[in-house]
């Protein structure tokens, strides 16, 4: 190496030195550390504990509950994933039309995505109360229902629930995503489909779905992992309730930290829940993988 | 082979006039060729054939029927864009393959019938590709491919030459002409370069702000321009346009010009004889040269040496001319040299209208034969 190239090296080292450190501090470190606490059994408020090895994990992977989390999360992730590209892959192709107001109902589409769970929680619990919320009311005066339903006290209405509020707080972002790449598509193509002797649906499948499939591929990836740990838009609208068919892994990582002061626990909890957000990373890698390798 | 008629057709786009009112005949088997500047309408005519436009008045006839209401698919139509539109998720047979597979033919015949598009256009070797991994040219082959492979009555063609560097737009030119010949079929081809529309067509239609200026073969727009408008914008350099008048006196014509009088042959004494009638003159850069004998004298103001030939503008009494002139000719700045104007072949023009007034008999029209 001459003196010039050692400069240079030594040049690179240090600006990129700030950026590693920081993401040492920001990830490595709690992953490290969440990793670390799995092997022990720690009483939350002292932090104080003695080292069990792999207990935690043995007590996880043979416990009922823990597989019935699991179940109840990727029932939730595939509910509101699958509602969140219906509904919003429909809303971009009809904003990307010339609709009246077009630039209006842009803009309020956004607005669930915009607004604080905590807020949207409390309207939605409003609506579904049992007693006094507007939907039971308007369903009863529908005709459609005699009895006011129970929407978040009972299975499988809470769930149902649970994946459609979910689906309506989160497709703004497949909408935004999704919209861009649409306005992107060469009005060309659409063209040439239509001389070419290609209907309305055959224009869909044949010009608009091809051109979205890397979009989608990437936000049904990033939406995956983050209805996989959604936490708070779940526990304030049922706690986890009724009897635990709404518990997902994320908040029963909390129940033990925090409710059952188990911290090591919950620490083992969340490195199996990052192993399963792992196994999709994997197949979504070699998937990318693949495309760019004809 | 079907021939194409626009009825009195009008475009408007809101309160935006592109065609104001558009009448043109489009015989079976010609190539048509759209010409004007940018703007003129072109595109938009195109595309009311196509029926990606709708007319706002008038009617549209492909053959026998009328298509204002016909949906572009059922037209039986094929059009190459300028930016040859090529799905990008499908491979070069796949793209060719589109019309076929959306018209339902069966799908045995499939590959007999790419395999001849790929033939007459070379894409054999091309066939397992994506449009991303082609050249221009090549990209505009398959544009090609995909609009012949379903045997349509009419071909659309949108300058599809424009994003081809110089030497490949010449190589396509002749391919364009020879696969014409070929098929025989009805063209419709838009360009703003009037070279592609003079050595292509069999008739070129000259537009202007969506008027139709002259629909006519190549030499006949050459030759004989309807007005001002198609002389000086046909031919490189332009026609030169300068204010004259034409003299008559005792059964003699005379043209006055630069403060020059010209005698003009009987033959040019035009039915109308006022005694003085104040016109546009052209004259084409060859129709003008340096006389051997005595003759009114033109002061050299500029000479743009091209290698093969000079442009000499030239000053005849406050009238500019520009002169075609001999690659290696001598000729000084501010030198006063004598010059001669071909009679036969000078352009009149109303002053006021732009239209032209020649009279027919002077010349033999050289039509060129629409069946090429
Ligand atoms: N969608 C549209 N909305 C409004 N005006 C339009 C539209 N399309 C075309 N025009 C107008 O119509 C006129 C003709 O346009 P057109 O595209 O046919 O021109 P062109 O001859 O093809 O020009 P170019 O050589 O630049 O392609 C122009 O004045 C243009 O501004
Ligand atoms: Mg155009």
């Amino acid at each position: 190496m001459t003196p010039l190239e050692r400069r240079y090296a030594l040049l690179g080292l240090a600006l990129i030195a700030p950026t590693v450190l920081i993401l040492t501090a920001v990830i490595v470190y709690p992953l490290l550390s969440a990793i670390y606490l799995s092997f022990f059994s720690i009483y939350t408020p002292t932090l104080a504990g003695k080292a069990v090895g792999l207990e935690n994990y043995r007590t996880i992977l043979s416990s009922a509950y823990f597989w019935h989390a699991l179940w109840t999360t990727f029932v939730w992730t595939a509910g509101t994933l699958v509602l969140q590209i219906g509904f919003g892959v429909g809303m971009a192709l009809l904003l990307n039309q010339n609709i009246l107001f077009r630039s209006l109902a842009r803009s309020l589409v956004l607005f669930p995505y915009f607004i604080s769970t905590v807020v949207a929680v409390l309207v939605w619990r409003w609506l579904f109360n049992d007693l006094y919320g507007i939907l039971n009311h308007l369903l009863i005066a529908a005709g459609v229902i005699d009895m006011p339903v129970d929407w978040l006290g009972s299975m499988p209405n809470a769930m149902v629930s649970v994946i459609t509020v979910g689906a309506w707080k989160f497709f703004p972002f497949v909408v935004i995503a999704v919209l861009a790449r649409l306005q992107t598509i060469p009005e060309h193509l659409y063209e040439a489909a239509r001389i070419d002797g290609a209907g309305t649906f055959s224009r869909f499948t044949d010009v608009t779905l091809p051109q979205l499939r890397d979009v989608l591929s990437i936000v049904i990836l990033l939406r995956i992992i983050w209805d996989f740990k959604e936490f708070d838009l779940i526990y304030l609208l049922t706690g986890g309730g009724p009897m635990d068919n709404t518990r997902t892994l994320p908040l029963i990582v909390y129940q033990q930290a925090f409710g059952l002061n188990q911290m090591g626990m919950a620490a083992a909890y969340a490195v199996a829940m990052m192993v399963v957000m792992l196994v999709f990373m994997l197949a979504y890698l070699a998937y990318s993988r693949d495309r760019s390798t004809p | 082979m079907v021939n194409v008629i626009f009825n009195k057709v009008q475009k408007a786009f809101g309160s935006v006039v592109a065609i104001p009112d558009l009448n043109l005949e489009i015989g079976s088997g010609e190539f048509v060729s759209l010409l004007g500047p940018s703007g003129c309408g072109k595109t938009t005519t195109l595309r009311m054939l196509a029926g990606l436009e709708q007319p706002t008045g008038g009617e549209i006839r492909i053959g026998e029927r009328a298509v204002n209401n016909v949906a572009p698919g059922e037209r039986d139509i094929a059009m190459v864009f300028q930016s040859y539109a090529l799905y990008p998720h499908m491979t070069v047979g796949q793209n060719i393959a589109y019309p076929l597979k959306k018209r339902g033919v069966p799908k045995s015949e499939h590959p007999a019938r790419i395999k001849a598009v790929a033939d007459l256009l070379q894409l054999g070797p091309l066939l397992e590709r994506r449009p991303k991994q082609l050249s221009g040219g090549q990209q505009q082959r398959v544009a090609l491919g995909r609009a012949l492979v379903r045997d349509p009555k009419v071909f659309l063609l949108d300058e599809p030459l424009s994003n081809l560097d110089a030497k490949l737009r010449a190589h396509m030119r002749t391919e364009l002409i020879e696969l014409h010949r070929r098929l025989g079929k009805t063209m419709v081809y838009v360009t703003h370069d009037q070279l592609e529309a003079m050595t292509m067509s069999t008739r070129i239609a000259v537009m202007h702000q969506g008027h139709l200026q002259q629909f006519a073969t190549p030499s006949e727009i050459y030759n004989r321009p309807a007005n001002t408008f198609v002389a000086s914008f046909i031919g490189t350099p332009s026609m030169t346009l300068v204010e004259a008048e034409i003299e008559m006196a005792e059964g003699a014509a005379f043209l006055l010009v630069g403060g020059q009088r010209f005698p003009l042959p009987p033959s040019l004494v035009m039915a109308d004889s006022r005694h003085r009638r104040p016109i546009t003159l052209g004259v084409r850069p060859e129709d003008i040269s340096i006389a051997s004998g005595e003759a009114a004298r033109a002061s050299v103001k500029l000479v743009e040496p091209t290698g093969h030939e000079s442009i000499v503008t030239l000053d005849l009494g406050g009238a500019h001319f520009v002169m075609r002139a001999a690659g290696d000719v001598a000729l000084r700045l501010g030198e006063a040299v004598p010059i001669a104007l071909r009679i036969d072949r000078l352009h009149f023009f109303d002053r006021e209208s732009g239209q032209r007034i020649n009279t027919d008999a002077e010349r033999p029209a050289e039509f060129r034969s629409i069946a090429r």
